[in-house]
């Protein structure tokens, strides 16, 4: 559950991580300089965030994790990354 | 070597494609006695996947330059403005579902139901990402030869 919610809400902030990179040059600067490669320091940080999202979700309700049926985290799961790739095509075709 | 590299990304990425199929029609079916193999190959489904990011990760980041300008020079650039830059950045949306799949595959999925309809679904997106990034990969490469092709001899 905990995983489940996090890779979710990762995958929308890594639609909105490339969109802050193409569109700002401090950001994609600062995303080279870091490991030397924009797209190493891209994953790292999506990486870093899964897990610490999980973690932490999984210390809800006194380390029982979040509470929900299975089948909403199911739907989350879904629109999370549906929503993000579509935003990442998108980007690409409509604002790039 | 780096043609070696640009395989095995190839070949880790489908052998998770089918990996992953073979787990949603496991799944679908998922009773007591194949839930190890269900457990299995979501593992392998994760590592496959795992081998041929780092595969392709390492190509694109030593390697892919060349290409690139190779690319941007012919009469395919979309195949790096769009086709390359989308897919570097849907891949990991997909590394993160391939990762959570064997995660959401320890559940009793003989006895679950909604938890099947879980790994289904999480299944079902890997597959279909896994296709989009081999047909990506597949225009990004015809995009190098068509450009190449079409230099004067």
């Amino acid at each position: 559950m905990a995983f489940g919610l996090s890779l979710a809400l990762c995958a929308l902030l890594n639609a909105l991580l490339v969109i802050a990179k193409e569109r700002s040059k401090a950001v994609a600067d600062w995303m080279q300089r870091i490991t030397g490669h924009h797209w190493i320091t891209h994953v790292a940080v999506v990486l870093i965030l899964f897990a610490i999202l999980g973690w932490c979700f999984a210390r809800m309700n006194s380390g029982q994790g979040p509470k929900m049926p299975v089948h909403r985290l199911t739907g989350i799961v879904f629109s999370g990354v549906v929503a993000g790739v579509l935003i990442v095509l998108g980007f690409y075709v409509f604002a790039d | 070597m780096k043609e070696i590299v640009l395989l095995g990304h190839v070949l880790f990425g489908v052998s998770c494609l089918l990996a992953t199929v073979w787990l949603f029609v496991d799944v679908l079916n998922a009773h007591e006695g194949n839930l190890a193999r269900v457990r299995w190959l979501s593992r392998a489904a994760a590592v496959f996947f795992w081998l041929g990011f780092l595969a392709g990760g390492y190509w694109y980041v030593v390697d892919y330059k060349a290409d690139k300008e190779v690319i941007l020079k012919g009469p395919w650039p979309f195949a790096h403005n769009y086709f390359m830059e989308t897919k570097e950045h849907f891949v990991i949306t997909l590394l993160l579902l391939a990762t959570y799949l064997p995660i959401a595959a320890s559940n009793n999925l003989a006895l679950n139901k909604e938890a099947r309809r879980l790994v289904l679904c999480v299944a079902a997106l890997v597959a279909v990402l896994a296709l989009m990034a081999e047909g990506h990969g597949a225009i990004i490469s015809m995009g190098v030869k068509v450009a190449l092709l079409a230099k004067p001899h």
